[in-house]
């Protein structure tokens, strides 16, 4: 009897350490692969055959004028670009070695691997707590212990646990817009994603927040791979690893952002970056 | 240009004659506004004032928690009918309230803009059917169809639940009528239905997109992020278009007094029939005369219910606006556990084709309710029952199109510019935000929440002392119903002028007045259009506030084409059928009475869905 107790113990145990959702492979180099991605709005050529590779545990920071495309592919990555109405996307994006866009893929789990940060903060209008534990508790963790541990630790991984410890029962939206972004960023790390995409998140904050994210950027580097796109041209230089710079829909160049920023390669990029258009 | 401007003043008079006219306007605007304060305070004070002698005889805790009422006895006690109104609007809360939050989910979020039938076959027609059907626009439709619910008299819900509700439960109930809470309940359930969604469906959609979206790049279903996100997000609207519902529910009167049994009896069964606050004043009043404790009785009960109306509607502005965080401070020790996350959420699945299915009921409702009436109806619409003479023996509809007309234009000629100069007033000369533009809105909002069977009560009281039982007592009542309905959408069409047009108006030198007359109004007529249309529906479809106050009387054309006599308008006509039923006059008249009404129904709907579809064109 107590042996089937011990087993069947054993059996829920080692069932409990796969989620049905890690449906991704990240023991590859890349992270994400982009191979001859096409997309278009209704007939409008969005992005025309981009091709690009994200490093794993990398910032790659994603440049470029507006309209070039940049937030487009950012939103394709977790098929955000799916609410749009006549978005249609051809050739293949490897995340974890899965092809996203493949009719098999559950978007839940796509999501939950792929975190998003949007431009503007958009924590949910309820308590500090709630905005953390809402991620887990659509995955079926209802343990009040459980998730005490997942909001304690996803807000001390977005480096905001002393600032917000006294203040989980308060409303989210009380908090500054710095705050409000951080706490986007841990609840967007409460359900583990191994990739965060980042779409503009400093561009509605102030200098001294926006300090406090890129920080937070590096230190998250060690967990998960970010993809970040930014007009800030310091701010890509400053903490990215890989830079791309787009134009009209195309990847014009990608390399080491070290490269990128001092011996660009294409006539195009070295006018953007010494701020000759754009 | 400045000398320019010196001809302009010198041709219209000194400098000053324009700024004296100016503040005459304002202070004449301002009395406009002070109109609905005037209103609610007349209303109140009157009919308690009409009751005091029924409280001082009967006794204040006697007449309340009496639970017999017999006017032949004397005993004028009203507990059995507050229980039935309180019953009665929970179940049709219960009902309509989750029909309708779910429809307007429904709509907001799942409701297909368009048919995606497909058809590969050869049949020509059939080819032409389906790209016809394709074409239609499903989410303009549905909201037409609530919109139409909200414009069908209440006097047809009646007929409706009659027909449909009450003939399915006579077998099962031991009084044999089939009337009573049950039905009362869900016919109201119907008709809150309208108000309940489309002001949860205003309240989902004011909610902010990057909540969904949000939500969706965390790795949730539309449906978990609509049932865990937005809906909560929205609920302070949704609570308040409940309370609304209720508050509709508790005043609605004669759709209940058709289908409620009107017994002074307990609610102490689904089928046993009862008698609400409303429909007690409907059926006793014709039996009151002036100063007899009946009479007084019945405002008491009118009373009673304005006090329980006006707390309800009130309420709505407790409901908090937007989420302050818990009480208490959370402190955490989490332990260290295994995490494991999986893929959760058939609720919100569920509740999604919840949505649907409600959605259709709704559809299915409106569409048994117009084929039946169509279908009872057209066959006796004769051009004689129309148009014809009228007497005790042809009964025509005649005098009750002559006497709709006439309320409606003398209403108007009276609600419009008082309602039009309160929102100017509010909008253009008060400070936004000020305590004189709170302390209005919510008279407004008050006298909007009054019962019209209290309405009624007012306007026999002052209108009909008087102008003595006539059309023009009616349409004076019909001022005080129609008047909050003007000022809201007037208020709502001129803040939706730019400011930038006032300014450049102002820029040019041109005076407040002249800036409000020449830019303002005309920029915001299609609102103000609107508006009126509505304010017709609801004169048209009212009979509460009527029945004693124009009064229920068969007439002739000749009769009604003044009006200082009595005459009643189409719904009161409708009314009558069933409630003075005479060998001429019944069901096969009302029925066809009905089909007009619904038709004119369809037709001001479709003026409002034109004014606004030209509007969104132009923009």
């Amino acid at each position: 009897m107590l042996k089937f107790i011990k087993k069947k113990a054993a059996q829920s145990e080692s069932a409990e350490k796969k989620s049905p959702l890690d449906i991704f492979d990240f023991s590859g180099e890349n992270a994400i692969s982009v191979k001859d991605v096409d997309l278009y709005y209704g007939e409008f050529q969005a992005l025309k055959k981009i091709n690009m590779q994200m490093p794993k545990h990398k910032i790659t920071a994603m440049i470029g004028p507006s309209g070039c495309g940049k937030s487009t592919l950012i939103k394709t990555l977790n098929r955000m670009n799916d609410l749009v109405e006549g978005c249609r996307v051809e050739g293949e994006i490897a995340i974890g070695g899965v092809n996203i866009y493949d009719k098999s893929v559950d978007l839940s789990a796509l999501r939950k691997n792929v975190g998003m940060v949007f431009q503007k903060p958009n924590p949910f209008p309820m308590s500090v707590y709630d905005n953390i534990a809402y991620g887990p508790r659509t995955f079926g963790i209802r343990k009040k212990s459980t998730l005490d541990e997942i909001v304690e630790r996803s807000l001390k991984q977005a480096a905001m646990w002393e600032e917000l410890k006294d203040r989980l029962n308060k409303s989210a939206l009380g908090l500054s817009g710095g705050q409000q972004q951080r706490l986007c960023i841990a609840r967007a790390l409460a359900v583990g994603p191994q990739i965060l995409l980042m779409d503009e998140p400093t561009s509605a904050l102030d200098p001294i927040s926006t300090g406090k994210i890129e920080e937070l950027c590096e230190e998250l580097k060690k967990d998960v791979t970010i993809v970040m796109v930014t007009h800030n041209m310091q701010q890509a230089a400053r903490i990215s690893d890989k830079t791309a710079f787009f134009l009209l829909g195309e990847m014009i160049e990608m390399g080491d952002t070290e490269q990128v920023f001092s011996a660009p390669k294409h006539p195009e990029t070295e006018r953007y970056i010494t701020g000759r258009f754009g | 240009m400045q000398t320019e401007n010196v001809v302009k003043q010198k041709k219209r008079g000194a400098p000053n004659a324009g700024k004296v006219r100016n503040t005459m306007a304002k202070y004449l605007f301002f009395v406009c506004a002070a109109m609905s304060v005037i209103a609610v305070f007349g209303i109140i004070g009157y009919i308690l004032y009409a009751g005091i002698p029924a409280f001082r005889d009967i006794g204040f805790f006697k007449f309340i928690f009496g639970t017999n009422w017999s006017h032949d006895a004397g005993v004028y006690g009203i507990l059995p009918m507050i229980v039935s109104t309180i019953v009665v609007t929970l179940g049709a809360i219960l009902v309509g309230g989750t029909v309708g939050v779910f429809t307007a989910i429904f709509l907001v979020f799942w409701c297909p803009d368009k048919f995606h039938l497909r058809y590969n076959g050869n049949n020509k027609f059939l080819q032409k059917t389906v790209a016809c059907i394709n074409k239609i626009n499903l989410r303009a439709v549905f909201d037409q169809v609530i919109k139409l619910l909200a414009g069908i008299p209440s006097v047809i819900f009646g007929y409706f639940g009659i027909a449909f509700i009450v003939s399915a439960f006579a077998g099962a109930d031991v009084y044999g009528i089939g009337k009573g809470a049950l039905s009362s309940a869900l016919v109201l359930a119907i008709m809150i239905i309208p108000t309940v969604t489309s002001l949860s469906k205003n309240a989902l959609e004011a909610v902010p997109q990057q909540y969904y979206e949000g939500a969706l790049a965390m790795g949730n279903t539309k449906a978990q992020a609509v049932f865990r996100v937005v809906f909560p997000a929205a609920r302070s609207g949704v609570i308040s278009a409940l309370i609304l519902g209720i508050g509709r529910a508790v005043g609605e009167t004669m759709a209940v007094n058709m289908v409620s049994g009107g017994r002074v009896y307990f609610p102490d069964g689904l089928f046993t029939p009862i008698r609400t606050l409303t429909t007690n004043i409907a059926l006793e009043f014709a039996d009151a005369s002036r100063g007899s404790t009946l009479f007084a009785a019945l405002f008491a009960t009118g009373f009673v219910l304005l006090v329980i109306v006006l707390i309800i509607n009130l309420s709505v502005n407790l409901v908090p606006k937007e989420f302050k965080g818990k009480r208490g401070n959370k402190v955490l020790h989490g332990a260290r556990e295994e995490v494991v996350y999986e893929k959760k959420g058939l609720i919100p699945e569920i509740l999604k084709y919840v949505a649907m299915v409600f959605a259709a009921l709704i559809v299915v409702i409106l569409a048994a309710l117009i084929l039946f009436i169509l279908i009872q109806g057209i066959p006796n619409l004769k051009w004689d029952f129309l148009f014809g003479e009228s007497s005790h023996q042809h009964p025509s509809l005649m005098p009750s199109f002559i006497a709709t007309l006439y309320t409606i234009l003398i209403t108007l000629a009276i609600a419009l510019p008082v309602g039009i100069g309160a929102a100017i007033y509010l909008v253009e000369y008060a400070k936004p935000g000020s305590k004189v533009v709170k302390v209005l809105r919510t008279f407004v909002d008050t006298l909007s929440g009054v019962p019209s069977i209290v309405f009624g009560l007012f306007g026999n009281l002052l209108f009909v002392s008087l102008f003595g039982y006539s059309v023009w007592a009616g349409s004076f009542t019909m001022v005080l119903v129609v008047l909050p309905t003007i000022i809201r959408s007037t208020e709502e069409a001129l803040i939706a002028v730019p400011v930038s047009l006032r300014e450049a108006s102002y820029g040019l030198g041109a005076s407040k007045i002249r800036t409000i007359f020449k830019i303002v109004l005309p920029s915001a007529f299609p609102g103000i259009a609107t508006a009126t249309i509505l304010a017709i529906g609801r004169i048209i479809g009212e009979s509460a506030a009527l029945i004693y106050t124009s009064g229920m009387l068969i007439t002739t054309a000749g009769a009604a084409a003044n009006p200082g006599n009595m005459a009643p308008t189409l719904t009161v006509f409708l009314y009558m059928c069933w409630a003075e039923p005479t060998n001429y006059l019944g069901y096969d008249q009302a029925y066809a009475t009905a089909v007009v009404l619904l038709i004119i129904a369809a037709l001001l709907n479709l003026c409002v869905y034109l004014i606004e579809r030209r509007v969104k064109k132009k923009r």
